[in-house]
């Protein structure tokens, strides 16, 4: 069975198309600029080479048409027909409360997707742009919604509240919904197949650290708690995101600074985090590279992202009464051994040691980096949020 | 129609012009923004990335979405550009002959498709769009300084302005981030009339030694939530133009209370008109912050 994966940006698309019988990608790539005429196309079938071209592309219909043209090309497609492609996964930032699996997109599932567009202003349109036009073009294709959101719905009441009048909740749905739920859901189940326990036996905590960054406790395979909440801002210190701060800094530095909403819904979403700190960059190999150059400011940048992180962790340990397994994942998680090896030196406590030597082999697979002592296994393991969307769509497509 | 647009057209890079430019290129349109002169067109560019730089040092925005706003702009004086616009905003200066030679070499230049709107804020639409062979495409477009910062927009009929037109501006003002208020044809709209009244009454006030600019200004912005006083909206309109209007209105309506008050003529003949010479109520550093 071939499974499509989009993932729909405002202006971008980007597909991977998967064999499921043994899960082996078929072909992949990347359209950008999309309505304007230089979008930019990329795509590469297995062992074949990558295509690079630009072309007008002017929405996101004409993209997904172009995409299945590469895919069927006499020279370099993957694919003789269209209804070989069985299902289409698409990825949906936002399910709101109306989402806590996967589904089969209908006529009432769009209409829900719908509805969640206030809380996800920027992600939800381009999502439902890529549905209606992957609908047109693969009409007998099985077609499922996969939420970001989805995974977190298991919090309880009391972890997913915010205490503000409650009238706020049942009127505008203010609460907390938490995101990367289809990537820590990937790396959790990855992780009790590599230590080969039921994930239903384990307490893990699950860093997903990239540009954006999140941790959630996962108590027996459910999400119950989660450091996103009702947007991608709290939490974590991120790239160029604050994460969470005194929410009265916020009318406080509007007044001080003469500031519009858009101004300071900005200043905290692309111009905080390790960039605001270092006013120099929010990638965290740069900022390293620079700490090790004797940056202060770089130093201060990561001291404060790794506290954060680190009582994050910590909390998490206390919200499920232990941990098994600690994990990281996505491009921060995955590549920097300096911020795994920082976390868990102070986390000594709750009986996590590092095995330094393996912290520091470089890998794309999943691996163990704490010592055969530690009492909480320490785990690496890379996320790979494509696939697990295509295995959502095969698992609904199998119940039908 | 909306989705089809691509390149927007804005003729005159005034105050408004430019805001108008930097809006349009902001949300992803490319845009040609059209002056009398290189010269013109430079100086626009300039005052387009000062302001683009303010938003910057207030965090509103990030270095490479300033980069991809100005490149998204050409600033030019060669009028046959025009002819690859798929739609135009015309934002000269307020004035009927001038407006009217404008949208004669749009009408020669541009595609039989290609809507017009007019920046207008005291002019009769239905004149201006009777020099066209596509009256029925002729809208009013009244918008708000500064245009970056307000949401609004007067979307003004004018007599033979369609239906079809009026929907398909609508499309693409959701792209823009703008309501459109719909208003008929009358001087000075809503918008225009109800404010410059409000600075006029507010110098009549200052002449008569009731309070000081400063006091005045004062109240109104903390007393009615406005974001700038009669004053210093005034000074960023320019005095010139507050003045302008209100004689327009005057002369349209014939009524008295649109007689605009003698401080604001004198101040206009000694060439007081505000921020762009740094002094009209208030002094003003080149950048336009009071001081």
């Amino acid at each position: 069975m071939k499974i499509l994966v989009i993932n729909c940006g405002s202006s971008s698309i980007k597909y991977e198309l998967f064999e499921m019988e043994d899960e082996s990608v078929i072909a992949e790539g990347l359209i950008e600029k999309i309505g304007t005429e230089s979008a930019i196309i990329t795509y590469q079938a297995t062992d074949k080479e990558e295509l690079m071209k630009t072309a007008e592309i002017l929405d996101h219909r004409e993209g997904l048409n172009l995409v299945l043209r590469l895919l069927m090309d006499d020279k370099d497609g993957v694919i003789a027909s269209k209804n070989e492609v069985a299902a289409v996964g698409h990825r949906v930032v936002h399910g709101g409360e109306f989402f806590s699996e996967s589904a089969v997109i209908t006529s009432e599932v769009r209409q829900a997707i719908r509805k969640t567009v206030d809380l996800a202003p920027l992600h939800n349109p381009p999502n439902l742009l890529g549905i209606a036009a992957a609908e047109q073009q693969l009409p007998d294709a099985i077609h499922v919604a996969v939420f970001d959101t989805a995974f977190h719905q298991t919090m309880p009441k009391h972890a997913y509240l915010y205490p503000l009048p409650y009238v706020l909740y049942t009127r505008h749905k203010i609460r907390r919904y938490g995101f990367h739920g289809t990537s820590h859901k990937y790396v959790s189940e990855q992780a009790a197949l590599f230590i080969e326990k039921p994930l239903t036996e384990l307490k893990i905590i699950s860093a997903h650290i990239g540009n954006g960054a999140s941790v959630t406790a996962i108590d027996h395979g459910i999400s119950i708690d989660t450091s996103m909440g009702m947007t991608p801002l709290e939490g974590l210190m991120m790239g160029t995101r604050c994460g969470d701060i005194d929410p009265a800094i916020v009318p406080y530095v509007i007044a001080k600074e003469d500031l519009t909403l858009s101004e300071i819904q900005s200043m905290m979403n692309k111009h905080s985090g390790l960039l605001g700190v270092t006013g120099m960059s929010s990638d965290m190999r740069e900022v390293t590279q620079a700490m090790e150059e004797g940056n202060e400011q770089a130093k201060l940048a990561i001291d404060m992202y790794l506290y954060k992180l680190r009582k994050t962790i910590g909390s998490y340990i206390a919200a499920m009464n232990g941990v098994d397994i600690l994990l990281f994942t996505a491009g921060v998680g995955e590549n920097s051994s300096y911020v795994r090896q920082e976390v868990c030196k102070e986390l000594s406590f709750f009986g996590i040691e590092l095995d330094q030597s393996k912290n520091n082999i470089r890998s794309k697979k999943t691996r163990e980096i704490s010592t055969p002592n530690s009492k909480v296994k320490v785990l690496v393991v890379p996320t790979y949020e494509e696939l697990m969307i295509a295995r959502e769509a095969k698992h609904l497509v199998d119940q039908q | 129609m909306a989705e089809e647009i691509q390149q927007i057209a804005v003729i005159g890079g005034g105050t408004m012009g430019q805001g108008i430019a930097e809006l349009c290129a902001s949300k992803g349109y490319e845009v040609l923004l059209l002056e009398k002169t290189e010269e013109l067109a430079q100086y626009a560019k300039g005052k387009i990335e000062q302001s683009l730089d303010k938003k910057l040092s207030k965090w509103g925005i990030t270095t490479a979405e300033k980069k991809i706003t100005l490149s998204r702009i050409v600033f030019t004086s060669n009028i046959e550009l025009l002819r690859n616009a798929d739609f135009v905003i015309e934002s000269v200066v307020e004035d009927m002959s001038t407006k009217k030679a404008v949208f004669q070499i749009c009408d020669e230049l541009c595609r039989e498709d290609v809507l017009f709107a007019s920046n207008t804020s005291t002019l009769s639409l239905t004149e201006i769009a009777a020099v066209t062979n596509r009256p029925e495409k002729v809208v009013g477009l009244h918008f708000v300084y500064p245009v970056t910062k307000r949401p609004l927009v007067e979307v003004v009929r004018g007599l033979k302005t369609s239906e079809k037109t009026v929907a398909d501006l609508r499309t693409l003002l959701t792209t823009l981030h703008l309501t459109g208020v719909e208003v008929f044809e009358s001087p000075g709209f809503v918008t225009t009339r109800m404010i410059v009244l409000f600075i006029n009454e507010a110098t009549y006030i200052l002449m008569e030694g009731v309070a000081e600019a400063n006091e005045i200004d004062f109240a109104m912005k903390h007393g009615y939530h406005f974001a700038f006083g009669p004053f210093e909206m005034a000074d960023r309109f320019g005095l010139n133009s507050v003045l302008a209007a209100l004689e327009r209105l005057y002369r349209e309506f014939g009524d008295t209370k649109f007689r605009p008050a003698p401080l604001l003529k004198k101040m206009v003949r000694a060439g007081h008109l505000g921020i762009k010479t740094g002094e009209g109520f208030f002094k003003y550093d080149k950048d336009g912050n009071r001081l």
